[in-house]
Order: structure tokens, then sequence, then C-alpha cells
């Protein structure tokens, strides 16, 4: 467990602030994630986690600092992909065509493509379901489809905001066992935005907690519990306090 | 109904369905007759100056005639012409020039005064010029019934592709559809059609409005034949035409409906 991988995705020193506003969101920002790594990052609202996950994503540009991205992997993947708290599924797409949005450009043939799809159709348990509208399927499948249109790309970093925060609770707990299932499976590190701390403390091998005015990191550990965890753990609860300390 | 067991039979409810079907043709069958019957007694006790009320039984015979004496269909094959490009043209402009509008900031600043100045100037106050520019020609007629059309294409177009969602563009970065081409065809064009749409199907109607008014000034097609048919009193011949472009509007927005339900089927 306390092997140290290569760092996948380095923020060094990064800071941000909106245009047009004095104050910085965050400021100095100094953390990494290693290749394959599953990092919760945990903090209270409108602390700015959001406007971290766009900056690691690309989408917009830190104000100060640097931030390293992964390297470019061959044909057919994106180095990052970007799960929506609000699924954010194209309406005018069917499922399959909301799965394949990230696959052009990328060098694939249509078969190729399609055989993609229908891979992570398969993995997140849609596979009858690809030739329905946005809104003929429910909340907790429009959250798998947003996943699936992620993972379609495959990155090496999978950046998560808050995905699982407007499905019911059942729902959540379900979602949560998938996605660690499938990020065993696949060989990609995870940022996972929540403000869920029982959430980070079960999902992630480590937990970032972001606070203050501008924010920074004022935690971060590994969670101590090994895979597959219990949701009473007592590890688990003991570190969850912690972070609900630390917050 | 709630609290009673149902102990009706399966197909009643489509019975009720067929039934409430009938009470609505039958209702509407009996506002047209309704409505047919005043214009009988209108014409009966000449509510309006003796003879410009036709009978309306002396309409299918009116009918008959305008389409034996050959006038009938060369004239709706004349109006279909000016309608054909007018709207056209009209659709075409007023979509790029909307779409221009809402999605270059420069274009957008460059033009709205001109935009708020011509606006308010009815299509049909440009007569004088297409007369002027055109004479009296199909060209003319088109020019006119594109003007109204553009309008109505312009606006609904131009709010349609700022109103789609901001959220949805930042997706489309993120998913490689930054670029120019992709983010307009992935995004803003499927996010405005329902606008776009609602404008052309607006259109239309809008250019036969525009078309019948265009026409009276003398060039051939229906508004002319209606005119001439009033010259000399045969007001049964005008009800003809206007009978005549009621059902060619509905054909054609019937036609358009189907065409904007199939672009439109993700809608819920
Ligand atoms: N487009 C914007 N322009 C200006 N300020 C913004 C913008 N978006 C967010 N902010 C501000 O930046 C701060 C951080 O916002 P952000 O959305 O990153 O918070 P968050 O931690 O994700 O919150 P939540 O848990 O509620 O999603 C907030 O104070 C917010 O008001
Ligand atoms: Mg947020």
């Amino acid at each position: 467990m306390s092997e140290r991988r290569d760092a996948l995705l380095t923020l060094d020193d990064v800071g941000y602030r909106y245009p047009g506003n004095e104050r910085f969101v965050f400021e100095g920002l100094d953390f990494s994630i290693g290749a394959g790594e599953f990092v919760a990052l945990v903090g209270g609202s409108g602390v700015g986690k959001s406007t971290v996950l766009r900056c690691v994503a690309g989408l917009i540009e830190p104000a100060t600092g640097h931030i390293e991205t992964p390297p470019r992997t061959g044909k057919g993947s994106r180095p990052s992909a970007v799960v929506f708290q609000d699924t954010r599924l194209l309406p005018w797409r069917r499922i399959r065509a909301n799965v394949g949005y990230g696959l052009s450009g990328l060098g694939l043939s249509r078969g190729e493509r399609d055989a993609r799809i229908d891979e992570v159709l398969d993995l997140i348990g849609m596979a009858d379901l690809g030739k329905r509208w946005p809104h003929e399927i429910s909340g907790g499948q429009a959250q798998r489809v947003g996943l699936a249109r992620a993972l379609a790309v495959r990155p090496q970093i999978l950046l998560m905001d808050e995905p699982f925060s407007a499905v019911d609770a059942l729902t959540r707990t379900r979602l949560q066992d998938e996605l660690l299932a499938i990020w065993q499976r696949l060989n990609m590190a995870v940022l996972f935005v929540t403000h869920d701390i029982a959430e980070a403390a079960y999902l992630a091998e480590r937990v970032c907690v972001m606070r203050g005015t501008p924010a920074r990191v004022v935690f971060d550990e590994r969670v101590p519990s090994p895979y597959p965890r219990q949701r009473d753990d007592a590890d688990l609860n003991a570190f969850a306090q912690r972070v609900a300390d630390a917050l | 109904m709630l609290g009673r067991p149902n102990r009706a039979h399966p197909n009643a409810l489509a019975l009720r369905a067929g039934a409430s079907r009938l009470r609505r043709l039958v209702l509407g069958l009996a506002g047209v007759a309704a409505f047919i019957a005043l214009w009988k007694l209108a014409y009966i006790f000449n509510w309006a100056p003796r003879g410009t009320i036709p009978d309306p039984f002396t309409v299918p015979v009116a009918l008959l005639n305008e389409y034996r004496g050959g006038r009938l269909l060369p004239a709706i094959a004349s109006s279909l012409v000016h309608y054909v490009w007018g709207l056209g043209i009209g659709t075409l402009l007023g979509f790029v020039v909307g779409l221009l509008a809402a999605s270059l900031r420069v274009f957008d600043e460059a033009h709205y005064m001109l935009a708020r100045i011509l606006r308010p100037i009815p299509p049909l106050a440009w007569v004088v010029f297409a007369i002027a520019w055109f004479q009296v020609s199909h060209a003319g007629a088109a020019f006119v019934i594109s003007i109204g059309v553009f309008w109505v294409n312009y606006f609904a177009t131009a709010s349609g592709v700022r109103d789609v969602d901001p959220r949805y563009y930042e997706l489309a970065r993120a998913f490689g559809h930054g670029g120019f081409f992709k983010r307009i065809t992935s995004i803003t064009l499927p996010g405005a059609a329902p606008s776009i749409l609602s404008g052309m199907r607006t259109g239309v109607g809008q250019a036969w409005m525009t078309l019948i008014a265009a026409e009276l000034l003398g060039v051939p097609g229906m508004g002319q034949e209606m005119n001439s048919a009033a010259g000399v009193g045969a007001y049964d011949a005008v009800v003809v035409y206007m009978l005549a472009i009621s059902l060619i509007y509905t054909l054609s927005d019937g036609l358009f409906a189907l065409v904007e339900n199939r672009a439109l089927r993700w809608r819920p």
C-alpha cells in the first residue's frame, strides 16, 4: 500500500481567481496524483472544488502556478475525462451517441468506435438501452451513461465532480460499488470531488481536504483500510471522523 | 372514479376515447354548419351592400368555373413560385444572419441598431421598392415575401442560439468538440433547433399572409385573381381563392410539422 507510484498529475503552487474578481478562490495548491490512484477531494460548498477540477481538466487556465497533466497515450484515448454532477447528457443524442461523444477526433474507425461504445455500455450494465433518448432513462442510469462517456475515451485520470449527489441513497451506494469495481478493473486514476465525507472515505485510497478563503489543502492522508471495505468498518469511521475535524 | 372498483370492459377506455373523438368531430362540423347558415342569412337579408356577399351554395359552382376557365391552377402555380422563392430566401438569410448575430460579438454590436430601425417596417411597405426595382414581376413578389419571413427566422434563430445552455459548451470542450465547426454542429444547432424550427414554421404561415397582399398589386397569382374577380363582382370566386389558400396553408403547415416532429423527436 505504501509504495510510491509515479506521479501522473502534479499541481505546483496553483492558484485561480475568476476574471474580474480580486479574490483568489484557492492559492498555493500543491499535490500530485499517482498513476492509478483514487483520490477524493473534500471541502465545503463554494470552497473551489469544481474550480480545481476545471483547471485539471484544462477547461480553465490557472492564474498562478503550473499543472503537469498526463501525457497523451497513443491512439484512441484522452489524458483525462470529466463526469459531471448534472450528468450533462446531450438530450438530442441517443444514449449510444452520447457515450461516443468524446471519441471523434481520436483517429478511431467507425467500427472501433462502435466496439468501444459497446464495451463501456456493457461495463455499466446498460448494453440494451443504447437506442434510448436521455429523457427515457432514470437519474441513476443517466449518471452511469455520464460515467460511460468518460470511460469510453480511456482516460488516464477520471475527473468526477460530485457525480452521485443528485441520486437517491440506495442508487448512490450501488453506483459507488460499481465505480470501485470499474476502477479496480481499469488501470486509471480517479480524482473524486465530493462534500460527503463517508463517501470519500469509503471510495478513495487518499483523501484531501480543501478549506479557507483562499482555499488550500489542509489535510492529505491515505485511508487506512484495504479493499474490499465495509461501510461500517471501525477504522474507516475513525478516519472519517478525522476528516470531519479537518473540515 | 378512483374509489369505485372498475368493472368496465377493458375496451371501455378505448370506446370512451372513440366517443370523445366522434363528439369533437360532430361539434366541429356543427360549428362550420352554423357559420355557413349565418353566411346564408347575411346573403338573404343583405347585411352588406347588395351583391358583395356571395351565396355560399354557389361556391362549389364557382370553383368549377375557375377550374374550367383555366384560371385556378395557373394562379396557384404562380403563387407557389413566389411562395417558395420568398420563403426559401427569407428563411435562409434570416437563419444565417440570426446565427451570426448570436455567435459573433462584433457582428451583433455592428448590426443591432440597424436591425432596430428596419425591423418595424412592415413587409408590405417595401412593395413600392419592389415595383421600382423588379417591376410587377415574380421577383418583386418574392422579395416582399422574403422580408417578413426573414425577420421571423432571424429572431427565432438568434434567440434560440443565445439560449443554448452554456454548460453544454463546457462539455464540448471537455470532450474534444471545442473547435468552431464541431461546437456549432454538435451543440449550437441541435440546441437551438426547437426555436429555429418553430421560427421556420411561423415563416411558412407568414409567407402566405404577405403573398396575397403582394399579388393584389397585379403580379399573377391567387391574389391577382381575387382582385380581378372582385372587380367584376364575382365574390364567389374570391371565396374560392380564399379556400384554396386555406387548403394549401394547411397542407404546407402539416408537412412542415412532420419534418419538425421528426427532427425534434428527442424531446420528451
Ligand atoms: N463563473 C464564476 N465566476 C465568478 N465566481 C465563480 C464562478 N464560478 C464559481 N465562482 C465562485 O468560486 C468559488 C468556488 O466555486 P466552486 O464551484 O469551485 O465551488 P465548489 O467547491 O465546487 O462548491 P460546491 O460544493 O457547492 O459545488 C465560489 O465562491 C463561487 O461563488
Ligand atoms: Mg462544485
